[in-house]
């Protein structure tokens, strides 16, 4: 008798593009004003088990996410980064399992891969802000024209009315292959919300060629102070949450 | 303090024709024990695409089943999505009227609004609009029970004048309900003066708040029909001899219930706004935390009515302390206890729970 719906997908797999992390972070990282692009859409369910490692659950209805994040300041200096993320449930706890993302800044893409286990390329990151609508392209040197995005028709949204969902970076580490688990803080100073609408989406150019997006949801556009709190939990990514989060103390990856 | 029985129905994949007809069969099978040894209200939910979660997506056929059944159990439609993509509110009207004539004048009728994007997406609904919906629902039914011919002109829905038919057995109403997940909820019940159905768990101190709040603000109420001042709160039920067996049986299916219902997409996940200022749901409590330890199980709130006769009756009673004046129990999930131990649990329960709470009551209604 199966009950709920587990990631079926080969685990390992995950080991291809992970960044290798010697050493988690352990100091939060610090983006302040941050403008931040928050947009899901619904994917088409067949493949939904089958990209997901078994210590992950989909959502119901299956979901991707896109984040950018345009960071004016950080110890990196200013850069800006794109990420594609599966929704989908750790134990009971909402997660987004990173696919892949793309950073603008090499300096930045390097931190962030080996601290916080980002699978990430240096490529373009154009987030263009107008009055009625935001832009978003996003392309690698190799693969040109990952993403491209319109935002309309902002309507103005409470502090507190954007739900943020930590992500899991799978990454090779010393004790293993591992989900580090990112848990970001946002705290919102002005958000938006949008009409969504995808005009050009390169699913294999990001690393997993099954993501086929059905219904695109409202977006949030904002400005934000964006922390990435130090790394507390790993998680094994073959067996479920319950079995195989790992707490991350201050002196072991 | 009034006890009652909760179904999602939740079903165990593969939902072949077989599992799903098992649940409800079981269930009825629940309901007709439950009648015999005076549990007081089923309930039945309304949910649509809850893959494994609920598969209560008509519950008014599953409760009239019921109310044929049962000679004395009040029948609970609760509660029934007042959003106009998935309801008309004269069908609703209508069915309800038509269930409280069949059952005899048991009906309670839950109205709610829809906590996950799963369902609201499903309909094309829209989110943001749902309270108002909802608003108008519960303010136009009652006219059209009680009011030989009705008219409304509204922005959710307009009619011109007609006899909406059949009207209830029960005078002037069946009593109504809202269910409460999103923090503020039992305000907008306690306005309307209705039922406050709490259908998510809470600890005892945000109940007793909840419930304080209520109470006091029902005095004040703008009444959408006849007041129903009673609030309700749900709760999960194994009661077997041994607090071992209970621990590990009840534990069993409240984690498969929790786990099913976090892997739902709530509306404030996947559509930004204030209109839901809660992820809804069992597991709420865990979900809405940023970040958090995913290997911890879902955390068992206070008072749980899992354990041996003795440790149910001492939680019971701290429900009751905080104005509780009723207790919905799940007692099953996905078929995860056999049916015997479900049916032994109530009979359990009725004979040496029940008791504590008649003899201080002076009787059952």
């Amino acid at each position: 008798m199966t009950l709920v719906m587990t990631g079926t997908g080969d685990a390992s797999r995950l080991a291809e593009g992970a960044p290798v992390v010697e050493a988690l972070a352990r100091e939060p990282l610090a983006l302040p004003g941050c403008v931040f692009v928050q947009a899901l859409t619904e994917i088409e369910s067949g493949p939904m088990c089958e990209m997901l490692p078994p210590a992950l659950h989909p959502t119901l209805p299956p979901v991707v996410g896109f984040t950018v994040w345009d960071a004016p300041d950080s110890v990196w200096g200013p850069f800006r980064m794109a990420q594609l993320r599966i929704e989908c449930r750790s134990g009971l706890r909402p997660r987004g399992l990173l696919v892949s993302a793309v950073v603008d800044q090499p300096e930045a893409a390097a931190g962030l891969a080996s601290r916080f286990g980002f699978r990430v390329t240096t490529g373009e990151v154009v987030l263009d802000r107008g009055y009625d609508a935001t832009r978003i392209r996003v392309a690698t040197a190799g693969k040109a024209g990952l993403f491209e995005a319109v935002l309309r028709a902002p309507q103005r949204l409470g502090e507190s009315d954007t739900q943020f969902v930590s992500s899991l970076h799978p990454a090779r580490m010393p004790r293993g292959l591992r989900l580090v688990q990112v848990d970001v803080d946002h705290a919102v100073k002005r958000a938006e919300r949008t009409r969504f609408g995808i005009e050009h989406f390169d699913a294999a150019g990001w690393g997993e060629a099954r993501i086929r997006p059905s219904l695109a949801l409202p977006a949030v556009v904002g400005v934000a102070d964006v922390t990435l709190r130090p790394i507390r939990y790993v998680c094994r990514p073959d067996v479920l949450a319950f079995e195989g989060t790992e707490a991350v103390d201050a002196s072991a990856a | 303090m009034k006890f009652g029985i909760f179904h999602e129905l939740a079903t165990p994949r593969p939902f072949t024709a077989e599992n799903e007809r098992k649940v409800l069969m079981n269930a009825l099978e629940q309901v007709r024990v439950a009648d015999e040894v005076g549990f007081d209200t089923v309930w039945a939910v309304e949910h649509h695409f809850l893959e494994g979660y609920s598969h209560s997506s008509a519950p008014e056929l599953f409760l009239t089943a019921c109310a044929m059944q049962t000679e004395r159990i009040r029948i609970g439609h609760g509660a029934v999505v007042c959003v106009r993509e998935m309801n008309h509110p004269i069908r609703v009207a209508e069915r309800a009227a038509t269930l409280d004539l069949l059952s005899g004048g048991r009906l309670e009728f839950g109205t709610a609004r829809s906590s996950t994007w799963t369902e609201l997406g499903g309909f094309e609904a829209d989110p943001d609009r749902t309270k108002q919906d909802w608003d108008e629902f519960v303010r136009a039914i009652p006219g059209m029970w009680t009011q030989e011919r009705f008219s409304w002109q509204g922005s959710c829905f307009s009619m011109p004048e007609r006899a909406v038919l059949p009207k209830p057995l029960q005078k002037p109403h069946p009593p109504m309900w809202v269910t409460v997940t999103s923090p503020g909820t039992e305000l907008d019940a306690a306005e309307r003066g209705l039922g406050c159905l709490g259908v998510a768990t809470a600890s005892l101190a945000e109940q007793e708040r909840r419930t304080k709040e209520y109470k006091r603000r029902i005095q004040l109420c703008d009444p959408a029909g006849h007041v129903n001042d009673r609030v309700a709160t749900l709760n999960f039920m194994y009661c077997h001899e041994d607090l071992a067996v209970a621990a590990k049986r009840g534990m069993s299916f409240l984690g498969t219930f929790g786990l099913l219902n976090s892997h739902l997409l709530f509306t404030r996940e996947a559509w930004p706004t204030t209109a839901y200022q809660s992820l809804g749901g069992v597991s709420a409590p865990a979900a809405s935390k940023g970040g958090g330890n995913p290997g911890a199980a879902y955390g068992v709130p206070d008072g749980v009515a899992i354990g041996d006769p003795a440790s149910i009756v001492q939680a019971i009673k701290r429900w009751e302390s905080v104005g509780v004046d009723q207790v919905n129990f799940l007692v099953n999930a996905c078929e995860i206890l056999p049916q015997e131990q479900v049916l032994e649990s109530l009979r359990l329960f009725a004979r040496e729970v029940m008791p504590a709470f008649r003899e201080e009551g002076g009787g059952r209604a």
